[in-house]
């Protein structure tokens, strides 16, 4: 048993600092020397918790320069098309999933472009990256995020309720891959603006210079960039580092960078607040995390165990003074399983905009349910059901104490 | 299905409990949040069970519900350490701060409160403003 806290110690010491010490080595400095026709300049080398880099080189004359920022760390996207097909009319059902999405991605096109990513804001929700690439005359240059390797699985009703992402379907070929690759990007950023971007100044003789900056929430470590023309016509890959100091951590699932007081100070006044309203703190806690901009399958899936102790050790308690019934609580507890199994599987499966709506409605449902225990009729009844169960606890707990004395 | 408590017997309706319980874990597990609110008031209003045998019952079944669901959303990838390290202190320190000061508050003052705070969440999670 020594061993295994030991053990844990070791482990937890190994996972906290393993992401540290990846964050101080030192970048290795690439050449910004001439290659293939285009030269690239970044005026810092290294940033603190984000801010601007000014890129500036030259292209050969009259053409079109993009230039690509990716962060070195990688997050998860994932998608799940229903879109109909255009001539079949089958929804394929067909669930899309990368873990190597970069963290942060930018594609930063000529200035003259900048009525495109106008147009495609005001498109709202709908609009499509693919089509502004292609708009942008970019579709020659995207090419990072098509890269990366996704995974697509045919997903079932039936997969959904025994919580099973489906079957793997066999890899995508290349041009599928950065198809599926522009849709992800849109599943993971949303914005125009956190895609795209147009402050990229191009002169007659073909130098140019562009504005990058860099969020603050960013990830750290190293960033590239890349400056092309086309395919072929690139200029050779620059990279910045970028550093993040306590009380910055980074949360390598959502993805983004915080102020670990941030989250503390509002899980603090959120789970507070629900004690005393008599409702689990997750209910406002959620929402508002996700609203702040962290992935809904990463709000969800780290809110849901930081009661599992304060339910454990209230089980605990209630069971000392024989409070529950074994019968009743396990066999809803059973049913609660199941749903419990399947779950965690549909909040992979639904986008943002769907969970915000369903969560809307939970939560106005569940403002009724408090609005009605408000009303006279209600209070009545459970002052009544309130004295019953103190005088059953009082009783409960005596029996426990007489129980104890006796066994001594 | 018959459950005997403290002496007493009651009958517990099973053909609406454990659709709703099923139904309950579905939603909790999927937006991360507690299903006390709609536990209790499922086996209190619905299944006509009193309050005392809820209480702890309710309980034991929800635990199962959050442990099941924390390590499906794991298993899933959706659980991120430092997040957690951050809020896990906050909670509990929440949950040793809340009794201290609901004493010295009216249930239902704060009960009104949380519904208007709860309906001002939920219109903006709906993209009314």
């Amino acid at each position: 048993m020594k061993n295994f806290w030991k053990l844990a110690i070791i482990l937890m010491f190994t996972i906290a600092f393993s992401t540290n010490i990846y964050a101080e080595q030192q970048s290795v400095t690439s050449a910004e020397t001439q290659k293939e026709g285009i030269v690239l300049q970044v005026d810092r080398k290294e940033l603190s918790g984000g801010g601007k880099i000014t890129i500036t080189g030259k292209a050969p004359q009259g053409k079109d320069v993009y230039i690509e920022i990716w962060s070195e760390k990688n997050v998860r996207a994932a998608r799940l098309d229903t879109d109909p097909d255009p001539k079949t009319g089958k929804r394929p059902y067909i669930f899309y999933m990368t873990d190597e999405m970069p963290a942060f991605y930018t594609l930063i096109v000529p200035e003259k472009y900048k009525d495109i990513l106008d147009q495609a804001k005001k498109e709202g929700g709908k609009w499509s990256v693919s089509k502004v690439i292609k708009d942008a005359g970019a579709d020659a240059v995207y090419g990072e995020p098509a890269k990366r390797k996704i995974d697509r699985y045919q997903t079932t009703l039936w997969a959904s309720v025994i919580g099973s992402r489906g079957t793997l379907l066999p890899p995508m070929d290349e041009k599928d891959n950065k198809r599926r690759s522009m849709q992800l990007l849109k599943a993971k950023f949303r914005s125009v603006e956190t895609i795209f971007s147009s402050k990229l100044k191009i002169a007659q003789d073909g130098t140019f210079t562009a504005e990058l900056d860099l969020p603050s929430n960013t990830a750290p470590g190293k960033y590239f960039i890349l400056a092309k023309v086309d395919k072929e016509l690139k200029s050779s890959l620059v990279t910045v580092e970028n550093k993040i100091t306590l009380p910055n951590v980074y949360l390598s699932n959502a993805g983004r960078t915080v102020n670990l007081f941030g989250p503390f100070f509002l899980a603090l006044v959120v789970t507070t607040f629900g004690v005393l309203m008599g409702a689990g703190g997750g209910f406002i806690l959620n929402p508002i995390l996700v609203l702040l901009g962290l992935p809904h399958t990463v709000v969800a899936g780290t809110v849901m165990p930081t009661v599992l102790f304060s339910q454990a050790s209230g089980v605990y308690n209630y069971s000392k003074i024989k409070f529950i019934n074994w019968k009743l609580g396990i066999t809803l507890g059973l049913a609660m399983i199941l749903g419990a199994f399947i779950g965690p599987k549909l909040t992979e499966l639904i986008t943002l905009a769907q969970f915000k709506f369903i969560f809307g409605w939970i939560l106005i449902i569940l403002a009724a349910l408090m609005f009605w225990q408000t009303t006279p009729g209600y209070l009545e009844k459970h002052k009544k059901e309130q004295a019953i169960l103190k005088e059953f606890k009082k009783r409960a707990e005596e029996a426990a104490k007489k129980k104890a004395e006796g066994g001594k | 299905m018959k459950i005997e408590f403290w002496g007493q017997e009651f009958k517990a309706n099973l053909w609406i409990g454990i659709p709703g319980a099923f139904l309950i874990a579905v939603l909790s597990s999927m937006f991360g949040f507690g299903g006390g609110p709609f536990m209790v008031p499922l086996m209190t209003v619905f299944m006509r069970l009193p309050m005392y045998v809820v209480v702890g019952s309710s309980l034991l079944a929800i635990f199962f519900n959050t442990l099941t669901g924390s390590l499906r959303h794991y298993g899933f990838g959706n659980f991120d350490l430092v997040f957690f390290l951050i809020m896990f202190p906050a909670a509990i320190l929440g949950g040793f701060i809340g009794p201290r000061i609901a004493k010295r508050l009216s249930p239902i003052v704060v009960k009104r409160v949380a519904v208007v705070g709860l309906l001002i969440l939920a219109l903006s999670l709906l993209g009314v403003f």
